[in-house]
């Protein structure tokens, strides 16, 4: 049994494991899980749809290029919830794991594990790409919140990335934790 | 381990802080507290601001003070509570909507996934059910027997600091569009609830500047930026300007002339800021095609109304100015521009405000004899209503190709959609001014029209995040166009919305522009006597 073929069989498996995952990642999750319309469900029909797509150019080891277009689908999208920036692109990572433990529990195909070496790589390549996409509109962000004031109709302000302080308030609770632990 | 692995990516991401609250998604929604964080609230009002409101006659805006949404002491006055209470009781008894809509829901839930706050933000109090419940849960602890007997079983709780600053954030999290009321089988405008809400959080003092200041310019100046008279004449006179150098035509306007046969009023944004500029100039020219009797004012040079997103009293005060000005300058009726909310109170409100304006005869055109009788009461007439009927008796004089360089989409901004029914004349308006424009996905049109994300006053730059996620099912529905059809302008009848879907634009789809209809009917209008130069961009051709 070779792996393309246990990718083919376990496409929509993996997939769908895949967004459940990251839509988990939402307070109120059922919605967005369910609708399957994307103008109804924007953030669920556009997280399901690049993911398939991503997962498709994943294991043929596609060219990282083609990544950007599926991964910025996501990214534009986690990139102004609040949540840090690893958070936001943290699920990208999750299709190594939930590939692997799918096989893993295959009996038959089990041994592929130790061949999805170029397939994790090409997650690390796409991780690699979502934060620079991270990067790309939180500046595109500021950007519009700079063209606001330069049309004149806005008062000029200077509150701090939203992101950014979620990160201390997490490194903050990590700190605490481990001295109570 | 794999599965090890896997949990432990889990645990930083499910066990992160979530949406707008920051907190953890293990308790009953009535013990999640509300977080004040930077980017997660519009900033308070200033307190100069709420003393010169409060100064005025006829309005109510008490506790101005130093304080900010972060502190955990809100400087609220001693007595607040018996405040909150007594102010909900009275709109209970005043408002009868308000009491059915308080006692009505039966939490179908039909309205929860209808709200692009919710949609944007994954946040269950977003939900307008769940945002409702915000103050029906006082609601039923204190006026309500049930509740009174059987507390947090009957969803009762009490008013607490932690419920005030809860409706605060949830309150401030909503647009007052009414998509929700839509899909509401028993009818309840959950937009009716976030006003009183609002109302309430007034009577302690507690209000956003975005919106206060605005309203102090208002009602100072007649306009929202504050513009003087003659600023505000300056500017309309450097867009005629722009025209003449554009046409060669020069426009014959005039300002605040007693005897006009109409009075026009539109959004200051319109004459002041970019892309509004445009659908001003569109005005200014249709109504030099037409030769219309008519006048603009400096004094009621607003067609906005943020005191809708304030109380009721200073809706009716600034919704007043407008036919006090018309009733100074003599007119026979009003034409009103491309605005949102402005449309919302004309027709849902000013007739038991300050109506009905008997003084004021009903809309009729000169040019085509149409009566509208839909604005028999308001005496006030959509420019879009106005100008469609001027194109459908052959009156405009038309030329599509010059719009060659637009394909555009149409967005029904959520007022004049839900709350007028201004639905098919800015379509009608398009099919005569371009080329093959294209509807978006029909769930996100019409009546299903999905909100710009930055209405009622909230399309200030300190939450910017918060409207892109409001925006997204907008922008979402827009992108499907611009993929599927090439389109590069997003075309609309608000002035907020050519503000912040210029924006929401810049965000998730570069390259897409926003304009207001009128600016296409501008761009297509031939003059008598044009000398017009190569305008490969229609109004907005630098030359």
């Amino acid at each position: 049994m070779k792996l393309d073929e246990a990718f083919r069989n376990y496409r929509e498996k993996i997939v769908d494991q895949w967004v459940n995952y990251t839509l988990s990642t939402y307070k109120s999750s059922t919605f967005f899980k369910k609708e399957k319309d994307k103008f109804a469900n924007p953030v669920g029909g556009n997280i399901r749809e690049a993911l398939d797509c991503l997962f498709g150019l994943l294991v043929k080891n596609a060219d990282p290029q083609e990544f950007v277009a599926p991964l910025e689908q996501i990214i534009l999208i986690r990139a102004i919830q609040e949540f840090p920036a690893s958070v936001a692109v943290a699920p990208i990572h999750a299709v190594k794991h939930i590939t692997r433990e799918i096989l893993a529990k295959d009996k038959e195909r089990c041994h592929l594990v130790q061949d999805l070496y170029d397939f994790e790589f090409s997650v690390d390549l796409a991780v690699l790409a979502a934060f620079d996409l991270y990067m790309q509109c939180r500046e595109r962000l500021y950007q519009v919140r700079i063209k606001e004031i330069k049309t004149g109709a806005y008062l000029l302000t200077d509150s701090k990335c939203p992101s950014n302080l979620l990160k201390i308030n997490i490194q903050e609770s990590i700190h605490t934790n481990s001295h109570s632990s | 381990m794999a599965v090890a692995k896997l949990e432990q990516l889990a645990k930083s991401v499910v066990q992160g802080p979530t949406m707008a609250t920051g907190a953890v998604p293990v308790k009953d929604w009535m013990d999640v507290s509300a977080i004040f964080k930077p980017g997660n609230y519009a900033y308070q009002a200033k307190q100069e601001k709420v003393e010169y409101l409060n100064s005025q006659k006829g309005l109510h805006f008490p506790n101005a003070r130093e304080w900010s949404p972060e502190d955990d002491d809100w400087k609220l006055p001693e007595n607040w509570k018996e405040i909150i209470l007594k102010g909900l009781k009275e709109r209970l008894d005043k408002f009868r909507s308000l009491k059915i809509f308080m006692d009505c829901c039966v939490r179908c839930g039909a309205c929860a996934d209808k709200c692009h706050f919710f949609l944007g933000t994954g946040d269950p109090k977003n939900m307008p059910v769940l945002r409702a419940e915000l103050l029906r849960s006082i609601y039923r602890n204190d006026f309500t027997l049930g509740g009174k007997l059987l507390g947090k079983m009957a969803g009762a709780r009490e008013m607490t600091v932690g419920v005030l600053k809860e409706w605060f954030m949830y309150s401030y999290q909503c647009t007052e569009c009414r998509r929700c009321s839509v899909f509401c089988p028993y009818g309840i405008d959950t937009a009716e609830v976030t006003m009183m809400l609002r109302e309430l959080l007034h009577l302690v003092g507690v209000g956003i500047n975005w919106i206060l200041e605005p309203v102090s310019n208002s009602n100072r100046t007649g306009n929202h930026m504050g513009l003087q008279p003659h600023t505000f004449k300056d500017n309309v006179d450097f867009l005629a300007d722009d025209i003449e150098n554009l046409t060669g035509i020069k426009t014959n306007h005039s300002f605040n002339r007693k005897g006009a046969e109409v009075l026009f009023i539109t959004p200051s944004a319109d004459v002041f800021a970019e892309p509004g500029l445009y659908t001003a100039m569109g005005y200014l020219m249709l109504f030099e095609h037409i030769g219309l009797d008519y006048t603009w004012s400096t004094y009621a040079s607003e067609g906005g109304n943020f005191g809708l997103f304030t109380n009721n009293e200073t809706m009716k005060k600034l919704n007043g100015k407008m036919y006090a000005e018309a009733k100074r300058l003599g007119v026979k009726y009003i034409i009103g521009g491309e605005c949102g909310h402005m449309w919302r109170v004309v027709h849902q409100y000013m007739d038991t405000m300050n109506g009905p304006a008997d003084f004021l005869e009903v809309p009729k055109s000169p040019m085509t004899g149409t009566t509208f009788h839909n604005a028999a009461s308001t005496k006030m007439v959509h420019i879009s209503e106005f100008t469609a009927d001027l194109i459908k008796h052959g009156k405009l004089n038309l030329d599509k190709s010059r719009n060659a360089h637009v394909k555009a989409t149409f967005h029904d901004s959520c007022n004049p959609a839900r709350a007028m029914g201004l639905l098919d004349e800015p379509r009608y308006i398009l099919d005569h001014v371009v080329d093959g424009w294209v509807e978006m996905p029909e769930n996100t049109i019409r009546e299903q029209t999905f909100c710009c994300g930055s209405g009622t006053g909230l399309n200030t730059d300190e939450i910017m995040e918060l409207r892109m996620r409001s925006g997204l099912p907008r922008a979402n529905a827009v992108k499907h166009v611009i993929d599927k059809h090439a389109v590069n302008m997003l075309s609309c009848v608000c002035a907020i919305d050519r503000a912040t879907l210029t924006s929401l634009m810049n965000y998730w789809n570069p390259g897409c522009n926003v304009c207001g209809v009128s600016e296409l009917v501008g761009n297509a209008l031939i003059m008598e006597g044009e000398n017009r130069q190569e305008l490969t961009e229609g109004l907005r051709t630098l030359v």
